[in-house]
């Protein structure tokens, strides 16, 4: 049981509609791990907001599916959240994931704290993007044991 | 604890002599995005209120939530009008820290 990893795959439509049913799953997993409420926040808005990109940029009219794949291992959650899709130029992306801090409201754009969220929130944030192979997101929390349990 | 529960966005929307408060409830995401800006259009362009929103049971924002605020605190600063965002929970406090956009609620806040 030590250096085992537990895998729990889902698979669903790439629509921002079941979104929410991985915030649900991630909720199940992570309380059951032991992570902090303050913690399964963070990864609640980590997660979607690679869900949102895959919803948003993989796929074009046509429905596709997310992957998203829970690995539990001892002391750690790993998600990764994969499409199929179009993969869009994360690449460029993660250049522009400057926070609002030292802008002025005239040159605040919207759009692009998505991914500053995702590396702000968790612990390692992976973004692997093969041109026509879709899009994958490996994201990981470690768990913090603390004195009380919950 | 009640987080595993789904959570459905609802926004009510109280109206007061000169000002209009719009109370936010249950999980704003991408899928109920298109709700909020319907709700949230006509009232944007008034200048002639006080626009406040209410987060007082709002239980969860993603970035596009948090975009759609950042479009109305740009229209509204942009025509010199009055937009509150008020009883913040702490979790979603802390996303407005961490992106940067919680010093433009409180200047608006603090202005006029």
């Amino acid at each position: 049981m030590n250096a085992e990893v537990q895998k729990v795959v889902i698979t669903l439509p790439a629509n921002a509609d079941f979104v929410d049913i991985v915030r649900l799953n991630l909720y199940g997993i992570a309380s059951k791990m032991g992570f902090s409420y303050e913690d399964i926040e963070d990864m609640k808005v980590a997660v979607s907001e690679a869900c949102n990109n895959s919803v948003l940029y993989a796929y074009g009219q046509e429905g596709g599916m997310v992957e998203v794949t829970f690995e539990i291992g001892n002391d750690q959650l790993s998600i990764k959240v994969k499409d199929d899709g179009e993969s869009f130029d994360r690449m460029n992306r993660t250049e522009n994931t400057v926070t609002l801090h030292d802008k002025d409201l005239h040159d605040v754009e919207i759009g692009g704290l998505g991914f500053y969220l995702m590396e702000a929130l968790m612990d390692d944030v992976m973004v692997d993007n093969e041109a026509g192979r879709g899009t994958q997101v490996v994201m990981t929390k470690r768990l913090m044991r603390s004195e009380e349990k919950v | 604890m009640n987080t595993n529960k789904n959570e459905k966005f609802n926004a009510t929307t109280e109206r007061r002599e000169g000002s209009c408060t719009v109370y936010l409830s249950g999980e704003l995401d991408l899928s109920v995005a298109p709700d909020f800006r319907l709700v949230m259009e006509p009232l944007v362009g008034d200048s002639e209120i006080d626009l406040v929103i209410n987060l007082k049971d709002l239980k969860y924002i993603d970035s596009t939530g948090i975009g759609i605020l950042l479009s109305i605190l740009k229209a509204r600063h942009g025509m010199d009008a009055r937009f509150v965002v008020e009883e913040v929970p702490s979790q979603i406090q802390r996303l407005f820290d961490m992106t940067g956009i919680a010093k433009f609620f409180a200047a608006s806040r603090n202005s006029q």
